[in-house]
């Protein structure tokens, strides 16, 4: 049994360093074939494979914005506008013009000028697909691969199996996270250590104002009494009690957890702060992501984190922006939505092509499902979750590229078409991680993102 | 072959009178649908209503006849018998929805279907339902009942003979002896007195001994241990914490919380009587077997008198405290979904196997049919679940995405809690005045919008404002009676006023009927199969069923459990999953011989915490012993006592008890009992009226509303870290459990996720729970209040260090923790007089031992 194995193994060569994990849950590592490193749960790991992408920054979209309107062209759309759609309704052309983009003419609407520019740096699944047709199902199943049972996120996934690279902070973080759906960032069975580190969630610690300006809130991260010296001496007095009940008991290896834990999350304390306050970017950076005012603020100053984010070692950031529910008014609201995330995307995609980080972060954006070609309400778009478009950009996808295909009018991907369960091997694929071997003996089976099903996109890999 | 008129798809609840089921159309009314309805359908409705068309507007399709009585988001279409339910009537009449849209259809169109819904609605275009072939068989149900340990009835042997006679106090220790002696092992040796007595006290009330309890406990233990602790675990049983402890583990399992979690989180404010009603439960020693009566069916159990009636009710909140997706727009999606969380709760919580794996297919592991989970999804289709959100004598009078309401049980006794307040009968009436045109307003909005169409978009704001607006004055006319008195309400289920059978789902998908099924338990758990009577829901005979000892799975599942959470881990470590999926039990005739025990004390929980705390085991040392070790890395033959992790309750209650700040009274209901019916968001409880406000404007709108806004906004900027409560002092089990937002301290040590049955919680060691105890206001208070109280407690400093040792860890200092004592005090630099500087050190050291391991670790 792989799992006794790594314990024992783990007990020979443990000495300090074990970090965060209780003793109890110890029993429950799956993954054994990486004992040495094991020890610190978070420390990287080698992947099952070599990979280009190191990190992944995911530009989560709650609401479902409109794949025909924005990445999936179809002319054919344009010209049966007002005749009845293959399952009803009358169909709705698109409003905004799409021209071909970049030096390999991908087609893009007009929605997204800059996004535009960076043309070739996109690869376009424009065939995805999923099982649930409402939104919190199908975030929840673009987050965990299944909206019927609480499972791991695919972040969560992600750090078990590569661990991080920072050590003063935390190796998953969820930007700006809409409320009470902490099961999109959460561990579920994994070891929480694994879960996402909420960064900015609106209402912990009343930072309202902050957060519309982009800025971001941790609880706890500041001792309201202390001074960092006083602080530094007073956790020497908790180490020093651990590190006494530590010699005095021969093997727990839960209170080196606890030692480590207090020394990252001391140094959690400078680091985090330090790295959530953009005063030290420069102007033109600002301007760059859109950060500097207007519309655009709060997302660029969200992107310009998650750059920051990636930039320290975070292995997996997801910045989630809202409001993409247009069943009506669509003709004002999404071109209101896409101005908020048009700049700051694409200075995200330029600030990393210029700090040469591209090529081994993976940019992820999408909602959770798209839009019907058929007009609801006269002026909007009903839920469509049988074909719509994401993207991702940078490491180990090809650049200007597109991949998959909807039917003529945007209905149902027909063509190499990519359930939630490939994107997420695919995402796993391009860290270097086979799905299949992910796996996490939970309840007396093993668990692993995508069940039994994904199959990679192998289309799509550079 | 018969046509059968299959009159709902399932989960419908039948409203009116259904004609005869196996009721064969006449040709006079075949020939009435086919030459007056079918023509209208096909060319009026189709076109924006049908499968054909592939336009499902509202939701609604008329193709078959299942579909046309699911109906729509609004409702079903058409009712037999009942103009007034018949939606589609409504509607070609222009009353609240305009169909068709721009026209009226002509009179005797009209008249010809208010004739057909009257003589039943009559209407061949039946679906043929699929028999749904099940691939296990009886042969392998049968089979598995034979040979798979989890199935066969507990059955108490003899324990083995053991070499170690004087260390094996009781059967349990001659079991687990034995299993070492076989490997070659000894137990290990006892836990010091201290340690005893910490268990002790955590496992049994969830706190730490107290000064006098440490001194007398081992004065007590020196004389003599086995009477020492038999009297410790009397006192401790003997407690009302024993209950709010344990009640505590059962809370987990029934994943309480004080509101429907997902995307429209609207409160349940009458949750918290569940709450006190199971920390009671478990203080009377309520037998288990009637603890799961009383939470399955206690409507439908005879109760002698009113308060007895009140608590039976109360219980079957355990049915629907779960998460629901308000949202949901298929009326008929929403009820299957309540059923099979509530398939799915109780099976795991009580019977620790997965039943709902079979919602969609036969149970890919255990022998579990997919007709199985339909049997038992018959018993709570047949049961009409009051969740309240919120309490409405108008029906479901819900928000614009609370779109499911339920309603409430109203209890036979009057117990308000302090929070419900009394109104003058001149405001009720107001209020309902208010309400009623509210409705009929509503009515109209919808009518005028409906013949204007879309042109107008500003009506659809104005039917979002007073939709709101009608839910918050239901909720509160609901609250009260006539004269303004406060309704004492509770949620919880009733039977339905006519059973209905129910039909295998092909996949699982609400329009994909099979063949009935019978309502029933699992076949493979029941030695004969028990047969529901048609007028039963078999609800009670479920009840019955699941708490009796022809159940091979109750007991043992509930004695693992309390096991587990004296002894570490479980027998059967996979405390949710008894099925072959499962981890086999580690001493499978301790567990029988303790599930036999257990159902033999009249399923005495108290009776088996004794035992098992009385028994040698329970005494282990910790000690790490590398032999050991190697031979069962797992422990699984108990070579030790594993360290526990204090759960986050036991933290918090341990801070506030040894800073002398804990208050044991029960708080009166709970914090979302004071707010009432709201909307959960950002941390806190915000009026249902905020949110339209912003998106329709409401703020700038003349009248009362406005200060009801108002009212709205001031809570909303009191903070959004109302529900952490980090001010309150009494007990960790009265903190507000609202989905998505539990609090803080709770939250960072791994508290149990109130969506999920929970029968082992995480226990992590994280960065967070470091912040926590480096910097969280709540830590520094009770620190601040450890500090002067040791401070007060002597004029000497070793007197001093050694009271807080034993309040904070139950023992007296080590000398190289009096050292490191003794060197912080040199050394820390703070700012100040004598006595303000000898305090503030004394708050950083107090914070230094909550936040070491030892205090977070019981060894």
């Amino acid at each position: 049994m792989n799992r006794y194995y790594s314990r024992r193994t783990m007990l020979k060569t443990s000495t300090a360093g074990f970090g965060y994990l209780a003793f109890a849950g110890l029993s429950t590592l799956a993954w054994a074939n990486e004992t040495s490193k094991t020890r610190n749960p978070l420390a990287p790991k080698t992947p099952h494979f070599p990979a280009k992408a190191k990190r992944v920054i995911f530009l989560c979209m709650t609401g479902a914005p409109s794949h025909v309107d924005t990445f999936d062209y179809k002319p054919q759309l344009n010209k049966d506008n007002g005749k009845s759609g293959l399952y009803g309704g009358r169909l709705l052309g698109s409003q905004w013009d799409f021209k071909q983009r970049g030096n390999n003419g991908l087609w893009i609407s007009d929605l997204f000028p800059e996004v535009s520019a960076m043309a070739d740096d996109l690869c376009l699944i424009r065939s995805m697909h999923c099982d649930q047709p409402v939104h919190p199902a199908a975030q929840t199943q673009m987050h965990t691969g299944t909206a019927q049972f609480v499972r791991p996120s695919l972040g969560a996934w992600t750090l078990y199996g590569l661990g991080t690279e920072n050590d003063s902070l935390p190796g998953f973080v969820s930007i700006a996270a809409p409320p009470g759906q902490s099961q999109h960032y959460g561990s579920a069975f994994l070891p929480a250590i694994y879960s996402g580190t909420s960064i900015g969630r609106s209402g912990l610690g009343g930072m309202r104002n902050t957060m519309a300006r982009g800025g971001a809130s941790v609880p706890d991260i500041k001792n309201p009494r202390l001074t960092s010296k006083q602080q530094r001496q007073q956790l020497d007095l908790i180490q020093s009690l651990n590190r006494d009940k530590l010699n005095r008991e021969s093997y727990q290896p839960e209170v080196e957890g606890i030692i480590e834990s207090y020394e990252l999350a001391f140094r959690m304390q400078d680091a985090l702060p330090q790295l959530m306050n953009v005063s030290d970017e420069s102007e033109k950076t600002l301007r760059m992501y859109g950060a500097d005012g207007g519309e655009s603020e709060a997302f660029g100053r969200q992107c310009l984190l998650a750059r920051r984010f990636a930039e320290a070692g975070v292995r997996f950031i997801e910045v989630s922006h809202g409001n993409w529910d247009h069943h009506q008014n669509l003709s004002v609201d999404l071109p209101n939505r896409c101005r908020e995330i048009d700049k700051p995307i694409a200075g995200l995609l330029r600030d990393l092509k210029q700090r040469d980080m591209l090529k081994d972060t993976l940019v992820i954006w999408g909602g959770e499902f798209g839009r019907t070609p058929a007009a609801q309400n006269g002026d909007g778009r009903d839920h469509n979750n049988k074909g719509f478009t994401t993207w991702m950009a940078g490491a180990g996808v090809k650049g200007g590229f597109s991949y998959g295909a909807t039917d003529e009018h945007g209905y149902a991907a027909v063509e190499d078409k990519c359930h939630i369960h490939d994107w997420h091997a695919t995402i796993l694929h391009l860290l270097g991680l086979d799905h299949e071997q992910l796996t996490y003996r939970y309840a007396g089976r093993d668990f692993r993102l995508t069940d039994v099903h994904g199959t990679v996109a192998k289309g799509i890999l550079s | 072959m018969a046509r059968r008129l299959l009159f709902l798809a399932i989960f419908v609840f039948a409203a009116s009178s259904i004609p005869s089921l196996a009721e064969e159309l006449s040709d006079e009314q075949a020939k009435f649908f086919e030459s007056k309805i079918r023509p209208v359908l096909v060319k009026e409705c189709f076109s924006c209503h049908s499968n054909q068309t592939g336009n499902a507007k509202g939701g609604l399709r008329l193709d078959t006849v299942e579909l046309t009585r699911i109906g729509g988001n609004s409702g079903p279409a058409i009712v037999p018998n009942d103009l007034d339910e018949s939606l589609l009537y409504n509607a070609i009449n222009h009353l609240d929805f305009v169909m068709p849209p721009k026209r009226k259809l002509p009179e005797s169109v009209i008249r010809d279907f208010r004739e057909w819904i009257e003589m039943g609605a009559p209407d061949p275009r039946v679906t043929e339902p699929t028999v749904l072939e099940v691939q296990i068989t009886p042969e392998d149900i049968e089979r598995a009942k034979q040979e798979f340990w989890a199935y066969k009835p507990p059955v108490a042997g003899k324990a083995p003979q053991v070499k170690n006679r004087s260390w094996s106090k009781s059967e349990i220790d001659r079991y687990v002896l034995g299993g070492l002696e076989q490997a070659s092992m000894t137990p290990p040796k006892d836990a010091p007195a201290y340690q005893i007595l910490r268990r002790l006290s955590f496992d049994l009330v969830g706190l730490p001994p107290s000064l006098d309890q440490i001194e007398s406990f081992e004065r007590a233990y020196t004389k003599d241990p086995d009477h020492a602790v038999a009297e410790m675990v009397d006192t401790f049983l003997d407690q009302p914490q024993f209950g709010e402890r344990w009640g505590r583990h059962w809370l987990d399992i029934a994943r309480y919380a004080e509101s429907n979690g997902r995307d429209v989180n609207m409160t349940f404010p009458h949750a918290w009587r569940y709450r006190d009603y199971v920390y009671d439960s478990f203080n009377e020693d309520k037998p288990y077997d009637r603890f799961l009566q009383e939470q399955i069916a206690g409507d439908l159990l005879p109760a002698k008198t009113d308060e007895q009636w009140a608590t039976n009710l109360i219980a079957t909140g355990f049915l629907v405290l779960g998460p629901k997706n308000l949202a949901e727009q298929r009326g008929t999606q929403f009820t299957a979904d309540l059923v099979d969380e509530q398939i799915d709760t109780t099976t795991r919580a009580i019977l620790g196997t997965s039943v709902a794996c079979a919602r969609c297919h036969d149970h890919k592991f255990d022998p579990i049919p997919q007709t199985d989970y339909y049997a038992l999804a018959g018993i709570f289709v047949n049961t009409v679940s009051y969740f309240g959100t919120p309490a409405s004598k108008y029906g479901s009078i819900g928000g614009v995405q609370n779109r499911n309401s339920g309603n409430l049980l109203r209890l036979p006794i009057d117990d308000p809690s302090d929070f419900e307040q009394r109104l003058s009968p001149e405001k009720v009436a107001e209020l309902k005045s208010e309400l009623d045109s509210v409705v009929q307003e509503i009515a109209e909005s919808r009518r005028s919008r409906r013949m204007n169409d879309a042109a107008n978009p500003q009506s659809i704001n104005n039917i979002i404002r007073l939709t709101v607006k009608a839910e918050m004055l239901s909720a509160i006319v609901g609250s009260i009676d006539e004269e303004g008195n406060p309704i004492s309400y509770c949620m919880g289920v009733q039977p339905v006023d006519r059973m209905q059978t129910v039909r295998v789902l092909e996949r699982g998908e609400i329009d994909r009927p099979g063949q009935v099924v019978p309502r029933g338990f699992p076949a493979v758990l029941q030695s004969n199969p028990t047969v529901v009577p048609n007028d039963s829901s078999g609800r009670l005979e479920f009840a019955k069923w699941i708490s009796s000892r022809e159940n091979p799975l109750t007991a043992r599942v509930m004695v693992n459990r309390i096991w587990q959470h004296l002894m570490g881990t479980g027998i059967v470590r996979s405390t949710e999953n008894f099925g072959t999926t499962g981890l086999a039990p580690t001493h499978p005739e301790l567990l029988d011989y303790l599930a036999v025990e257990f159902m033999n004390s009249d399923w005495s929980i108290k009776s088996m915490v004794r035992k098992i705390a009385n028994s040698h085991c329970y005494r282990m040392g910790t000690e790490f012993r590398q032999d050991c070790f190697e031979q069962d890395p797992d422990n699984r033959l108990l070579w030790r006592m594993t360290p526990k992790r204090l759960d986050a309750e036991s933290i918090r209650d341990a801070m506030l008890f040894v800073s002398n700040q804990l208050e044991l009274d029960r708080p009166r209901a709970s914090e979302v009992a004071k707010a009432g019916f709201m909307r959960v968001r950002d941390g806190n409880l915000v009026n249902p009226a905020a949110f339209v406000g912003i998106s329709a404007g409401m703020s700038r709108s003349p009248g009362r509303f406005q200060s009801m806004m108002r009212d709205a906004y001031t809570v909303r900027q009191s903070g959004g870290e109302r529900l952490d409560m980090i001010n309150a002092k009494y007990r960790s089990v009265y903190l507000p459990i609202v989905r998505g937002e539990s609090p803080r301290v709770l939250e960072v040590f791994d508290f149990a996720e109130p969506s999920m049955v929970v029968g082992e919680r995480e226990s992590s060691n994280t960065p967070n729970q470091s912040l926590f105890m480096l910097n969280n206001p709540f830590v520094i208070a009770q620190s601040e209040a450890l500090a002067r109280l040791v401070y007060q407690s002597s004029e000497d400093r070793s007197e001093q260090i050694q009271t807080l040792f034993r309040l904070v860890y139950s023992r007296d200092p080590r000398p190289s923790e009096l050292a490191a004592i003794r060197s912080f005090i040199d050394t820390f630099e703070v700012d100040g007089d004598q006595r303000t500087r000898a305090v503030r050190t004394y708050v950083a050291i107090c914070q230094s031992l909550f936040a070491s391991a030892d205090f977070r670790y019981v060894n």
